[in-house]
């Protein structure tokens, strides 16, 4: 090795070593006799060969790579990663080693990477304060929103509301704003208006801070009306900018406080200063205008482009994506793997557009496109099918497990539709919001009866709540018949709409909205009362009869539902044992830990459960086993055809079967014809119910029925 | 002597080298500063019939910056899975770690639920706790700020250890 070499060597900070044998680790120095080589290897001589010991234990390790290259046929090289060592003399070393396999010459490099080391060690160290931080954000914000809730939703004489209130509010080191429904605050922490005190010289009355947090979000958010007339609940960020001298950014969150009608009571408004945290994004990023997470361009990027976009005049498409379902995705698989989606998502959808249009990530689990050099429907149909397409295909986990993900897209036309960024925004936003309520994968173009359409479901939820109010709704009871006794001992309570002007209503066109905004607690809690109250009538006429009533997911992930069903049934003073409560295997499913403690403690006060729909959903075995369930209720789907499809003859027995080895009894749903109940009485099937013997009925003919029932009986 | 060959898994902030330095050095020091890749730390334990050197590989927290990499493992007597009580994203993303580290190694896996002496975010129930248990030989409540719980659970691992003659280094 000539000196030069080694002159060179020493300037690159590099030791090269010749391997003389790669079993035992035996090496040969080369080149490059800097000080920290000797400092990591004292016992090196030139031309002296010397074995890798476990004084420095990474090197040995990695050797076990390294083999694998030196012992190979061809040329290859793998490297170590960075590791540190600490000499005798106590300084660090920050290496990396690389094994080579050349011409069939074995050698072992290793570089002092202190540069490398102090590059990757400044961002990481900045990108990972960064978690940190938004952690800890997310934390407090999360318990504070708890904790107000807690405080609002507990009965005035058992809330200690002022004082455990002031405590609370006063003590966070964010900008907490309580409000009345119209947004006028009724409480302002004082970090509040810390974080909004200016620094204007001539400033005689400040504004107030929720007036700043308000405007910030009607000029800077599309969906402002939106939030605040479907009362939904939103974070995000928003830039504070006041010359001459303020420029924050904010980190906001608003909650709606709801009664059980669904009527805002009160906002609660949480900001936080979070410019330092942008800056670093800023500082680390050196991309203020790119999303960390999926790389592509972030919302301030997007709406510059769709600014650039409208003054050109060019006709284009406006595409909103947002993922059906995510919020359940992220809890099922971590935050980690939702993360992983967001990405892979990004990419697919990248990967079906052309170079020259346009898509950012605009919020957590949305997207915008901007299609340029389209001119037609037909044309922009087809690009969004080839976006449907791709991330229709199955994503995998990091552990391997496949799923599936719907998506939602609304798309509007510019200039047809809209000629301004926000109307644009405004339009898509509310075309996806109503493909959202299928969750398969939607497409919606603006229009005009979307628009009435939307209004139209305000205005049934606003009925709905008057439903409520008004005593509008009625319970109807359909019999359930023992087949071992030919006599009814149970009953579905089912939910009935009687409108003023539009006559009776079913439950699929009213559920569906009550689900949606919350009222379905509210509707069930009377569903609840009302069947205590009919068991109640039912005992006194002298009959045992046991009432099922259904509960939605909703209701099943109430915290106070136990308490209520429990406070009923002391009211009423009904025998629990008459009570059932029925859920969909879906629901089982979805909310298998909640639904499984609220239905072990509904059955240890002598209620029973059954569990809905039994064959249509998940179907998932598993849960038959560990729930506390007593029991099947085959779907109708399956009865329907009974007598001549002989898969469902076989499926119908195999439920019937499984059911039985587990100790769980059956009910056939839809039982409409004689044939069908002879096949179900052939096989064991142990109750029915179905329009062969009633359609549901209102209380006082149910109560009919029994009679005749009683009557036949006797004859 | 044997020499056992320990990893510290978790996610990035946890106090993982915080935990060694403690072990090590008996110090703690406040200031939060990343780990840029591996770093090797030894210290010998003295158990009733021997000594025992523990060599400690303080690995990079493992998040979306650095990815799990299986090959640290290799030859590992034990693991310790280090999550921070203050966050509990740390806990899922400690179990994360650990199904991923249980697909190239069999070797004990300690549980290591650090920073106890800051208040906790979560509090397990029954149930999580017993679903929890048995994925790990050994748990703790460590803080590396005062020291609790960290000699003790190194000398229980260097016991558990003991006379489990595979993965010995050398000996």
């Amino acid at each position: 090795m000539t000196s030069q070499l080694n002159h060179v060597l020493n300037a690159m900070d590099q030791l090269v070593l010749e391997v003389i044998d790669s079993k035992s680790g035996t090496v040969k120095l080369l080149g490059g006799d800097n000080d920290w080589v000797k400092a990591l290897f004292p016992q090196l001589c030139p031309q002296q060969s010397f074995t890798i010991s476990d004084n420095t234990p990474f090197l040995l390790d990695f050797l076990h790579d390294a083999r694998q290259v030196w012992l190979g046929q061809n040329d290859a090289r793998i490297r170590s990663g960075l590791w540190t060592e600490v000499t005798e003399n106590k300084t660090e070393l920050h290496l990396e080693a690389i094994a080579i396999k050349k011409q069939q010459k074995n050698f072992l490099v290793i570089t002092n990477q202190l540069e490398e080391f102090q590059l990757q060690q400044h961002t990481k160290q900045l990108a990972r304060e960064l978690l940190l931080s938004n952690d800890r954000l997310c934390i407090q914000n999360e318990y504070l929103h708890s904790r107000l809730l807690s405080i609002f939703k507990q009965p005035p004489q058992q809330s200690a509301l002022p004082t455990t209130l002031t405590k609370i509010i006063e003590n966070a080191e964010f900008c907490v704003i309580i409000t009345d429904n119209e947004l006028t605050p009724l409480v302002e922490n004082s970090a509040a208006r810390r974080l909004f005190k200016e620094d204007k010289p001539f400033q005689i009355q400040p504004d107030k801070p929720i007036d700043i947090i308000l405007k910030l979000m009607k000029n800077q958010l599309p969906e402002y009306d939106r939030i605040l007339s479907t009362k939904a609940h939103w974070n995000g960020e928003l830039c504070w900018m006041s010359p001459p001298a303020t420029l924050k950014w904010l980190k906001i969150s608003l909650y709606p406080v709801k009664t059980k009608l669904n009527e805002v009571e009160n906002w609660i408004v949480f900001a936080n200063d979070i410019s330092t945290i942008k800056y670093l994004v800023q500082r680390n990023e050196q991309l203020a205008l790119q999303d960390m997470l999926t790389e592509l361009p972030n919302r301030f990027s997007f709406w510059q482009t769709l600014e650039k976009h409208i003054t050109s005049g060019k006709n284009f498409y406006l595409l909103y994506i947002d993922i059906n379902n995510f919020r359940r995705h992220n809890e099922f698989y971590g935050h980690d793997e939702g993360d992983k989606l967001l990405v892979e998502c990004g990419k697919r959808i990248k990967s079906m557009i052309k170079g020259s249009d346009f898509i950012a990530r605009i919020g957590g689990d949305e997207f915008a496109i901007i299609l340029t050099d389209i001119d037609h429907r037909k044309a922009c149909e087809i690009a969004i099918q080839r976006i449907i397409d791709n991330t229709k295909k199955p994503f995998a986990t990091s552990k391997g497990e496949t799923f599936t993900v719907s998506i939602s897209i609304g798309a509007a036309n510019f200039p047809n539709d809209a000629q301004t960024a926000e109307d644009l925004m405004k339009f898509i936003d509310l075309s996806a919001y109503n493909g959202k309520k299928n969750n398969k994968n939607t497409i919606q173009f603006y229009s005009q009866s979307m628009r009435d359409t939307s209004h139209q479901l305000i205005q049934l939820e606003h009925e709905l709540r008057l439903a409520i109010q008004n005593n509008e709704l009625e319970l109807y009871l359909q019999p359930i018949v023992d087949l071992a006794k030919s006599t009814i001992t149970k009953a579905e309570a089912l939910i009935r709409w009687n409108h003023p002007t539009k006559g009776l209503i079913g439950p699929d066109k009213f559920i569906p909205v009550a689900e949606k905004s919350d009222l379905i607690i509210a509707m069930g809690e009377w569903v609840i009362q009302r069947t205590c109250q009919m068991v109640k009538k039912l005992t006194k006429l002298g009959y045992r009869i046991k009432i099922s009533m259904n509960l939605s997911s909703a209701q099943v992930t109430d915290n106070s539902l136990f308490s209520y069903l429990h406070s009923c049934v002391e009211k009423y003073k009904v025998d629990p044992c008459l009570l059932e409560v029925e859920v969909t295997e879906g629901v089982l499913v979805d909310d298998y830990s909640v639904a499984n403690k609220l239905l072990s403690k509904v059955r240890t006060i002598g209620m029973s459960v059954s569990v809905d729909d039994f064959g249509t959903g998940y179907s998932s075995l598993s849960y038959l086993k560990q729930l506390p369930l007593d029991f099947l209720k085959i779907d109708r789907s399956f009865i329907n055809d009974i007598v001549t499809d002989d898969n469902d003859k076989a499926i119908v027995r195999a439920v019937i079967a499984l059911a039985h080895n587990l100790n769980l009894c059956v009910i056939a749903e839809g039982v409409e014809t004689k044939e069908q109940l002879h096949f179900l009485t052939d096989n064991s099937c142990n109750s029915v119910q179905g329009y062969l013997f009633s359609r549901p009925v209102q209380f006082k003919n149910f109560v009919e029925l029994l009679k005749n029932q009683q009557i036949n009986g006797t004859d | 002597m044997i020499q056992k060959k320990i990893c510290l898994l978790g996610a990035s902030g946890v106090g993982k080298t915080s935990l060694v330095k403690q072990f090590v050095e008996g110090i703690f020091n406040e200031k939060y500063l990343t780990s840029i890749g591996v770093k090797v730390d030894k210290k010998i334990i003295s158990l009733a019939e021997q000594q025992v050197q523990l060599m400690l590989w303080d690995i990079e927290g493992q998040d979306r910056y650095h990815v799990f990499q299986e090959r640290y493992l290799r030859g590992a007597a034990a693991y310790i899975i280090v999550v921070d009580q203050t966050r509990t994203i740390s806990l899922r993303q400690g179990i994360d770690i650990h199904t991923l580290a249980r697909q190239s190694t069999n070797c004990p896996a300690i549980l290591a639920v650090n920073k106890n002496d800051l208040p906790a975010a979560w509090r397990l129930d029954e149930d999580e706790y017993a679903s929890l248990a048995p994925l790990f030989d050994l748990h703790f409540s460590t803080s590396a700020k005062t020291g609790e719980q960290v000699e003790a659970m190194f000398l229980a691992i260097a016991e558990l250890l003991h006379g489990n003659k595979k993965n010995d280094i050398t000996t």
